[in-house]
């Protein structure tokens, strides 16, 4: 499914990612944990094709292409799928007939026919009680007035409805209370199955007390450090990040 | 700063001289004549006119001969914007018999609407007095332009307490096949008192030739009045557009305004705003679109001198190619204006390296409670939007299509009447849909 080899990512010069391996397979969960600055929304952004990093060396692979080369669009119609941290607000532009717009483009995309309006209204209707959002919601701009849950529901709300092969959730739990987070962590536990993969992005544990990881690795300082079960992540919890990284140093 | 001798001001002078039958008497023409005997535009050394050269415009000779018919299908097409209204149609400035609604199956009581030729007695001193107690700020050479030489155009009069069901559809279109057309309509409206109107005005053409179009425009809101008043502008690429809209807002009364700005090769809107008693208000939205080298140039003036007034202000630019965007508000609070509220916010969207606009948002506050506020921004698409709309797999041309239809969408959302907003927003979209290419 998706496969990064030895990637080295820098921002205006700073190196970032710095020779960074991993294997997501259909049908995993991955959690990437780690500290502050370690690179995790780096690797997020790459990923999805944002503009503003330059890959030094190194390859990713997404069913067999070659990602880096990919524009955004062409790997979202390709069932790629990033949950932001920070959900962009768009006055002006209507959330329902942007998520039509964005699920119709990648239904063209598959050679798939587009969804009339009402075809799509009772699609979204349904993915909607997934995630429980407030259907004035879907009449306002997108992300624009909405509150820090909302926003974060609203994000797994399009995942439901676009339905990607990868999802990379970036930090998708920051900022949430208990509940929105058992809401949102609820849509993704939906919408696994043994084709759709995960990269859930996080710095806390919490989150994957709902959405239970195959594997976890740590990043830090660029790279990956330490990979294991949901049982590090556990350990993380518990003892923190220090004695990894000491770890790792006095392996260097 | 004298050009006294460019072709379109001895094409005037010839006019002044000829017989042509006017619309106005004396005592209205003659003011306007001897400003115009002395044949003096402005240049960019006034500071009016900074931003603005009239270049192309004082190059121009219209020509005084039959300009071409019109065709029901054009004009159907025109009409599409307000499919339900009261519709006067004027061709190459002449009043339409055939193409527009008759005056007398206007069903709404107490509103009458009249060509200005047909004009007589008291309802010609009530047009005259209007405008002669209406001044413009900068006496610029076009409103005189209007007044001196206009043939046509109407005067549009609702009597107290009548809420107007229908609005008033005005379409000015000329006829460009080959020939530079001139027109000069003058528009006076009276909304007396408690009652309320929309009038909605549409500036066409049809053919690509240049026409000059000077409109004037002389508006009253009496106590406790409605007005909505819509301006479109969409003429061809070779049409030199000036226009002055000259309002006055009574005691309690309401004056909104919608401009939007899509076509001509120069436009300057001209629209300025006086509070004639306390707790009257005026709300002004407006989009101008410019594409080449267009030149788009948007003036409003509000004069604040009585309490309890408020005014809001809110336009976009939105600019491509090498056009060029001005946009120039001044809000006056006078001494005695006190609980003022002035809220002015101009927007621009530069979708080119090339495109430029100055905007100059002003506050003159002489009164000291009073709650007024400016801003002006000149930006690009933002690009964490773009790149969101990309990863849902919208591609890069589309989601700039998007984006740019969206911050024009935030003023004409405003449009109240359901078709006239379909239709505007429709005719941006067509116009982003051919000047919005992909920048990758």
């Amino acid at each position: 499914m998706l496969s990064i080899k030895n990637l080295q990512v820098s921002v205006e010069e700073k190196p970032i990612l710095k020779g960074l391996n991993l294997e997501v397979k259909p049908g995993e969960i991955h959690a990437i944990m780690g500290p502050n600055g370690s690179g995790k929304s780096t690797l997020a952004h790459v990923l999805s094709g944002r503009e503003g990093y330059q890959v030094d060396s190194g390859s990713a692979s997404y069913k067999g292409l070659n990602l880096l080369e990919m524009a955004p669009e062409i790997r979202a119609r390709e069932g790629m799928f990033l949950a932001f941290q920070y959900p962009i607000e768009i006055p002006g532009v209507n959330n329902t007939s942007f998520l039509k717009k964005a699920l119709n483009e990648i239904r063209k995309h598959r050679g798939e026919e587009e969804l009339d309006a009402i075809d799509f209204l009772s699609l979204i209707k349904k993915q909607m009680k997934l995630v429980e959002m407030k259907e004035e919601l879907l009449k306002r701009p997108v992300n624009q007035g909405f509150s820090g849950g909302e926003k974060k529901r609203n994000e797994i709300l399009q995942m439901a409805v676009l339905n990607p092969t990868l999802a990379i959730l970036d930090e998708t739990d920051s900022g949430l209370d208990i509940d929105a987070l058992r809401i949102v962590a609820g849509g993704v536990n939906k919408l696994r199955s043994s084709d759709n993969s995960f990269v859930v992005i996080t710095h806390y544990q919490r989150l994957l007390d709902y959405i239970v990881p195959d594997f976890v690795h740590v990043l830090s300082n660029g790279q990956i450090i330490k990979s294991g079960t949901k049982e590090l992540a556990l350990e993380l919890e518990e003892r923190g990040y220090d004695w990894l990284l000491e770890e790792a140093e006095s392996k260097v | 700063m004298i050009q006294s001798t460019s072709i379109f001001s001895e094409w005037i002078n010839q006019q002044i001289d000829s017989d042509s039958s006017f619309a106005f008497s004396e005592t209205v023409r003659s003011p306007s004549l001897s400003k115009l005997a002395k044949g003096v535009f402005p240049t960019r050394k006034d500071e009016e006119w900074k931003y603005t050269p009239l270049n192309d415009l004082l190059t121009l000779r219209p020509v005084n001969y039959d300009l071409g018919e019109m065709d029901e299908e054009s004009i159907q097409y025109l009409k599409q914007a307000m499919p339900e209204s009261h519709t006067i149609v004027f061709v190459n400035g002449e009043y339409s018999d055939a193409f527009s609604d008759s005056p007398s199956a206007i069903e709404d009581q107490g509103l009458s609407i009249t060509p200005l030729p047909e004009l007589e007695g008291a309802a010609l001193e009530l047009a005259e007095e209007t405008i002669l107690n209406s001044t413009l700020t900068d006496d610029n050479i076009f409103q005189h332009i209007a007044l001196g030489l206009t043939q046509n155009g109407l005067f549009i009069e609702v009597d107290k307490n009548i809420e107007c069901q229908t609005p008033i559809h005005v379409l000015y279109v000329s006829t460009a096949h080959g020939m530079t057309g001139f027109t000069s309509p003058v528009n006076v409206i009276r909304v007396a008192g408690n009652s309320h109107l929309k009038v909605v005005e549409q500036y066409a053409s049809i053919g690509e030739a240049a026409v000059i179009t000077i409109p004037a425009s002389y508006v009253h809101v009496e106590d406790g009045a409605n007005l909505d008043y819509y301006k479109i502008s969409l003429e061809n690429a070779g049409t030199n557009h000036v226009c002055n809209t000259i309002v006055k807002v009574a005691r309690t009364g309401s004056f909104k305004s919608h401009q939007y700005l899509l076509g001509s090769n120069l436009t300057r809107s001209n629209l300025e705003i006086s509070f004639s008693g306390p707790s009257a208000e005026a709300v002004l939205r407006g989009v101008y679109l410019g594409d080449e080298n267009q030149h788009l140039d948007v003036r409003t003036y509000l004069d604040h001198a009585h309490p309890h007034c408020s005014s809001d202000q809110h336009f976009r630019g939105i600019l491509n190619g090498h056009s060029r965007g001005v946009f120039n508000g001044l809000v006056l609070v006078r001494e005695h204006a006190q609980k003022t509220d002035a809220q002015q916010a101009n927007k621009n969207l530069l979708l080119s390296r090339d495109a430029r606009v100055d905007t100059k948002p002003q506050l003159e506050i002489f009164a000291d409670d009073v709650k007024c506020a400016h801003g002006a921004t000149v930006g690009e698409l933002d690009s964490d939007a773009l790149f969101y709309l990309q990863s849902r797999g919208i591609d890069k041309k589309e989601a700039t299509l998007m984006l740019t239809r969206a911050f024009a969408a935030e003023v004409t959302q405003e449009i109240d009447i359901d078709s006239l907003q379909a239709y505007v927003q429709e005719k941006i979209s067509a116009s982003l849909d051919e000047i919005v290419i992909p920048s990758v």
